[in-house]
């Protein structure tokens, strides 16, 4: 059992240039399935070790940095496995997806150039369209597993630097991968998506340096033991608190995400609100709460409000989208909120509910992406007026989205109710033990939020797959094998843990126990 | 086989209170895969599974009488500790019957009812599906695992309601193009559906948060635990909490049960099919409410044994109850959609238990509020359920919603006249025969003789209620079954329709249920004593609730001498009182046909207006849609617009705009053209010279 943190970490990314070179030779199916099965091969070694408890790994590294340390405990595993579970599944899914978006670019394309050049490039397009889609599917599968391995990477690491190289190492892929294949003013708005989170994480690294070089150490071991020098934490905490903050689109700083979102191409939308975005939270409790517990009971109860502001704003926003996948922004936005709530509540099932609602969030909105994604390969639009009543054409999209849309507002028997009464309740404890008019306050706007939450969920799934079916949808057809088999999976997987939270609660609770006392 | 009166452990009994619940969800479970072999099969694999939870139900019955009770935990959630339990005492034993064999029927009579429908499948799958949830509301021994059930019987309500998906104009509720406030007062099912989803919701977020504050200082769920250690009690009244969280705990009650002011969404609930109307709009789901405050109040008055006093939360429940039932009462004598007449007529009856409930916890006495909100929940059950089953067959035969369009259908469809007869005096509380007359003077018994302050008030607003019931129901028999064919039915059998008797499967369950609404009312007293006597006893053993007055349960009954023992006779003649005016009045109009119902209305402006104010709702459902949905939209835009897009969206340009512009200005020097450079060289040495020589 030794270097399974690091094969499941750096496996994808080395094994990336032969799902490029894969899809050059022998196409997009097997480039799909041999990263799909690359992929469930690092899932399944990881998800061994956490059975039998907390799990780690220490390499040596260089003198200035400190050691290359892999940890998975209690708080990171659920956040590792669900990280892995999601890149794995959206592999599959990405296919059929990819297959249609790259062909679509390459045809805008020809068409441009026909315009330029006149006709007669008809004889070879089917031919070079065919080698151009392996190149490209190619190149896309190499840059997602690269994603798929930053994103681990941050949750792993045991040191300040190794968080931020990985937190780096995923936003370059995802630049990438949105500026070739996403929608209308792609390039501009890759440019946008990279100096938004690159400036958080560059904020972020002001701290980590502070931290760092006044410890003497990168390592967390090394920072919790010898504490962080007082004249530097308020500066240290309110840096990490506005990288992450960045990262998670909290209000203010959220105006990033819903033009991320429309260009994107709809796997990276799933991949980043599933597992992107949440990485941010994961951040608040390792950075935040471990490290500078003195900082964090300052700032609980303004992460609270500030979560509660943004979980009602982003919710009235999204009540107003026509774009479906603006309004999957706003409403990753308004959980982004959420949880950010949850990590201000200073209880223990406060915490565990927050850390719940990212695993019960990434199933529920991976769910309503891959709608998304099925819509567009099927209907052809994103627009909520251009459609209704797909539900009878859809059946399988539409019960799977359905799930989806109760996981995210948080209705039993799915996981969203587990991770959202635990929040609700650390957060009203909280209140009660403090007596604080304040959180008592957040509390209940924190319970109207879900109405509004509900409201929006329930209203998209309405306009999407109920009412009269327009005329021009009447031969839609379902989607395939490769995006409705992963959506039954996700949809069986928030429910057992709706019924069964144990799965997580059993790694979660205990840790957070230990973190803040009960 | 012995039952102590707390098992512990998964035996025998045990298993058999899991079943009750789990059989059903099982069912749901298998029956898409039934479907790919047969899809007629999906009806018989549901009646089935009901029929086995019935049986199971029913098995326990013994238990309820013998004052017993079966408690039983497994391990759930145990990082915190919470374990899942079933609970079937005394009232759980006697709800899940009521809600197993309700189910059952209304399940044979869906198989008759839905015949032909092409997504069998999914009527099936959530019909098994809430009658499981409800079970595990009734079942449940904590508020978790209560909470589970709750939602999933408002799940299934959102899917049913919303069953008739493609929103065709046959399946909408209201009267297409009338307004009320400016706003269309006609409804399609799946916006319905949302509708009633997210109305309780906002009951449901109360209860969340009246659950979290008692776990909060209790640590447990559970009702059993709950109940042996109140010093969680204590500790909140002492900090002024434990009212409102007793009362927020109720908000999820008002929103289940649709009482004041979330009453609204029970009538657009009426796009469902009729056999959900009848099985979740009807006779269980909307009841859940009655059963949380059943299961919650004795828990609350107990607690005066150790002098805390609730009364300002019995005070709520009794005042919500009273006014639902006045409110909606009103608007039932009005309108011409058959099922919404039933509809309001529900939300009114519902608001007798809750009235009796709360009226229970303000008298010494407990037991008789608290047997007569039982009691006319039993019977409402039954009567209401009838009757919806029925309207369902008329308008699968007329094939229209609306009372103006059936007429002197008596003698095409004879079954059903008569057991909407049966069913109707049962609703009306007709004298001495039904069940509903023994059930509503129960409860105005107990209203009369509690002694509050508020007593005289809410009898009042009692009797006023239950004059008005009788009216609008010979209304809705004269309209439907008197009088001359509307001309839609002409229409009809000039196609070569046959207007004729609903098929056995159909009028079988509601001739049953109205026959024992007859039945179980002629006997009716006696049926009062023995639940009385079974919650006497309960209250005793479980909460500690002694009763004052023995007398009422222990004294035998000779057949005449005892016939109206223990009734109150001025509760007696309030109730007759009521019966013979409303009766009266609606014979006048709408059997006998001696006046003119609509020249009546028109002729004076005073009964024009009040007309139309009941015909709007009172204004109320207007009101919420503009302050709730159309103003909050509204305002959403106006964010979006000015200050989203335009504040925030500057986030991105400014930043944007710098750099570009200042792209631009260095851009803009780099011509690459020799004799700018040299020009601007020649100005700065200029500069510079001139600098030195200052």
């Amino acid at each position: 059992m030794q270097y399974v943190l690091l094969q499941a970490l750096f496996l994808p990314l080395l094994l990336s240039p032969v799902a490029y070179y894969l899809g050059r030779k022998a196409g997009a199916g097997a480039t799909a399935w041999f990263s799909f099965g690359l992929l469930a091969y690092c899932t399944a070694i990881m998800i061994i070790p956490v059975l039998s408890g907390s799990y780690e790994e220490h390499y040596k590294w260089t003198q200035l940095f400190g050691e290359f340390g892999l940890l998975l405990d209690g708080l990171a595993s659920p956040f590792a496995i669900i990280i892995y579970v999601v890149s794995t599944v959206l592999v599959l899914f990405s296919k059929p997806y990819m297959v249609a978006r790259i062909t679509a670019t390459f045809e805008e394309r020809m068409k441009s150039q026909k315009q330029l050049v006149g006709d007669g490039t008809t004889m070879i397009e089917s031919s070079s369209l065919k080698n151009h889609v392996n190149n490209q599917i190619g190149i896309y599968y190499a840059l997602f597993l690269v994603t798929a391995m930053g994103m681990l990477g941050t949750v792993l690491a045991t040191n300040l630097i190794e968080f931020y190289v990985f937190f780096e190492v995923m936003l370059i892929p995802g630049f990438f991968i949105l500026a070739f294949w996403g929608y209308e003013d792609k390039r501009r708005v890759a440019l946008l998506f990279f100096f938004w989170t690159h400036v958080g994480a560059v904020i972020l690294l002001l701290g980590f340096l502070a931290i760092g070089l006044n410890v003497g150490s990168f390592n967390y071991v090394d920072i919790q033991k010898h504490g962080i020098p007082p004249h530097i934490l308020g500066f240290a905490a309110v840096a990490i608190i506005i990288g992450l903050a960045v990262k998670m689109g909290s209000f203010v700083v959220h105006i990033w995400i819903p033009h991320f979102y429309r260009a994107a191409p709809t796997p990276l939308n799933a991949l980043s609100s599933g597992a992107m975005l949440g990485v941010g939270a994961y951040g608040f409790f390792r950075l935040l709460i471990m490290l500078m517990p003195g900082q964090y009971e300052h700032f609980a109860l303004a992460l609270n409000i500030w979560g509660l502001i943004t979980m009602i704003y982003a919710g009235i926003m999204a009540l107003t989208q026509d774009d479906i996948k603006k309004l999957l922004a706003y409403s990753s936005i308004s959980q982004m909120g959420y949880i950010l709530f949850g990590i201000g509540s200073m209880s223990a099932l406060g915490l565990s509910g927050s850390e719940m609602l990212f695993v019960s969030h990434s199933l529920g909105k991976v769910l309503l992406f891959m709608m998304v994604g099925a819509l567009i390969l099927q209907v052809k639009t994103r627009s909520l007026t251009q459609m209704g009543g797909l539900a009878g054409k859809m059946p399988i999209t539409a019960v799977c989205a359905m799930i989806g849309a109760l996981t995210i507002c948080g209705i039993p028997p799915t996981s969203g109710f587990m991770a959202e009464w635990t929040m609700f309740n650390g957060a009203l404890q909280t209140a009660i033990q403090e007596g604080s008019m304040i959180r008592m306050v957040s509390f209940g706007l924190g319970l109207v939020a879900t109405v509004i939450t509900m409201s929006y969920a329930l209203w998209t799934i309405k306009r999407v797959f109920f009412g009269k079916i327009p005329e021009h949808l009447e031969n839609t057809k379902e989607a395939s094998w490769y995006v409705t088999a992963p959506m039954m999976v996700l949809a069986a997987f928030t429910i057992v843990i709706g019924i069964y939270p144990d799965i997580f609660f059993n790694q979660i609770i205990p840790f957070m126990k230990g973190l803040v006392g009960t | 086989m012995t039952i102590g009166p707390f098992e512990i452990g998964f035996g025998l009994g045990g298993l058999k209170v899991w079943a009750i619940w789990i059989l059903p969800f099982i069912a749901a479970i298998i029956i898409p895969g039934v479907a790919k072999f047969s899809k007629r099969a999906t009806g018989g694999v549901a009646v089935a599974f009901a029929l086995a939870s019935a049986i199971s139900a029913a098995t326990l019955l013994p238990l309820a009488l013998g004052n017993h009770e079966v408690h039983n935990q497994i391990p759930w959630i145990s990082s915190i500790g919470l374990k899942a339990g079933v609970l079937a005492d005394p009232l759980a034993i006697i709800m899940s019957n009521v809600v197993a064999w309700i189910s059952f029927l209304i399940f044979v009579y869906s198989t008759g009812y839905m015949k032909g429908d092409k997504d069998l499948t999914r009527f099936w799958f959530w019909m098994a599906f809430f009658v499981g949830s409800m079970q595990l509301i009734v079942l449940s021994d904590n508020f978790l695992q209560l909470f589970f059930g709750w939602e999933g019987v408002g799940l299934a309500s959102y899917a049913l309601v919303g069953f008739w998906y493609k929103d065709k104009k046959k399946d909408h509720v209201g009267i297409e193009g009338r307004h009320v406030l400016g706003l269309m007062d006609y409804y399609s099912p799946t916006h319905s559906g949302m509708k009633a989803f997210i109305m309780t919701k906002v009951g449901d977020i109360m209860m969340l948060a009246g659950m979290f504050l008692i776990f909060a200082f209790a640590g447990t769920f559970g009702f059993k635990e709950l109940l042996a250690n109140t010093s969680w009690a204590t500790t909140m009244s002492a900090q002024h909490l434990l009212i409102p969280a007793a009362v927020l705990l109720f908000g999820g009650a008002i929103g289940k049960s649709a009482q004041f002011p979330l009453n609204e969404w029970l009538l657009e609930a009426m796009t469902g099919p009729t056999a959900v109307s009848a099985l979740i709009h009807a006779a269980t789901m909307v009841k859940a409410g009655v059963f949380l405050v059943a299961r919650l109040g004795p828990l609350f008055f107990a607690l005066a044994a150790i002098g805390i006093n609730m009364d300002q939360f019995f005070e709520v429940v009794a005042w919500v109850g009273a006014i639902t039932a006045l409110l909606l009462a009103t608007q039932g004598m009005v309108h011409p959609e058959i099922k919404k007449v039933l509809a309001y007529s529900t939300g009114s009856q519902i608001g007798y238990m809750m009235m009796a409930l709360g009226i229970a916890g303000l008298s010494k006495q407990f037991v008789d509020g608290y047997t007569a909100g039982f009691f006319h929940l039993i019977s409402h059950a039954m009567f209401k359920a009838s009757l919806f089953m029925a309207a369902g067959s008329l308008l699968h035969i007329v094939g229209s919603r609306f009372m103006t369009d059936m007429g002197g259908l008596k003698k095409y469809m004879k079954k059903t006249y008569a057991f909407m007869w049966a069913a109707g005096l049962g609703l009306m509380g007709a004298p001495f025969i039904t069940t509903g007359f023994w059930s509503k003077d129960a409860i105005f018994a107990a209203v009369y003789e509690s002694g509050n302050t508020w007593a005289l008030p809410i009898f009042i607003i009692a009797v006023i209620t239950a004059m008005i019931t009788t009216f609008y129901t010979t209304r809705m028999i004269g309209m439907v079954f008197f009088g001359n064919k509307s001309k839609h039915i002409e229409h009809l059998e000039k196609e070569g329709y046959h207007v004729h008797e609903a098929s056995p499967s159909m009028w079988i369950p509601y001739g049953i249920l109205a026959v024992l609404t007859i039945a179980i009312g002629v006997v009716g007293l006696t049926f009062e004593h023995q639940i009385h006597q079974i919650f006497t006893d309960y209250l005793a053993s479980s909460f500690g609730i002694k009763s004052t007055d023995t007398n009422v349960a222990t004294e035998s009954q000779s057949i005449l001498g005892g016939f109206l023992q223990g009734v109150n006779p001025i509760a007696l003649t309030a109730s007759l009182a009521a019966f013979a005016i409303g009766f009266a009045l609606g014979y006048v109009f709408y059997i006998g046909r001696f006046a003119d119902p609509v020249k009546f209305v028109n002729s004076n402006i005073f009964f024009y207006a009040i007309h139309k104010f009941f015909l709007n709702r009172w204004y109320l459902n207007a009101l919420i849609y503009w302050a709730f949905v159309v103003a909050p939209l509204y305002m959403a835009r106006v964010i979006y617009r000015y200050f989203e897009n335009f504040v925030m969206e500057g986030f991105n340009l400014v930043p944007e705009k710098t750099m570009a512009g200042g792209a631009r200005i260095m851009q803009a020097t780099q011509t690459g053209v020799s004799q700018s450079y040299l020009y601007i060289f020649g100005v700065g040495i200029l500069i510079v010279i001139l600098l030195l020589l200052i």
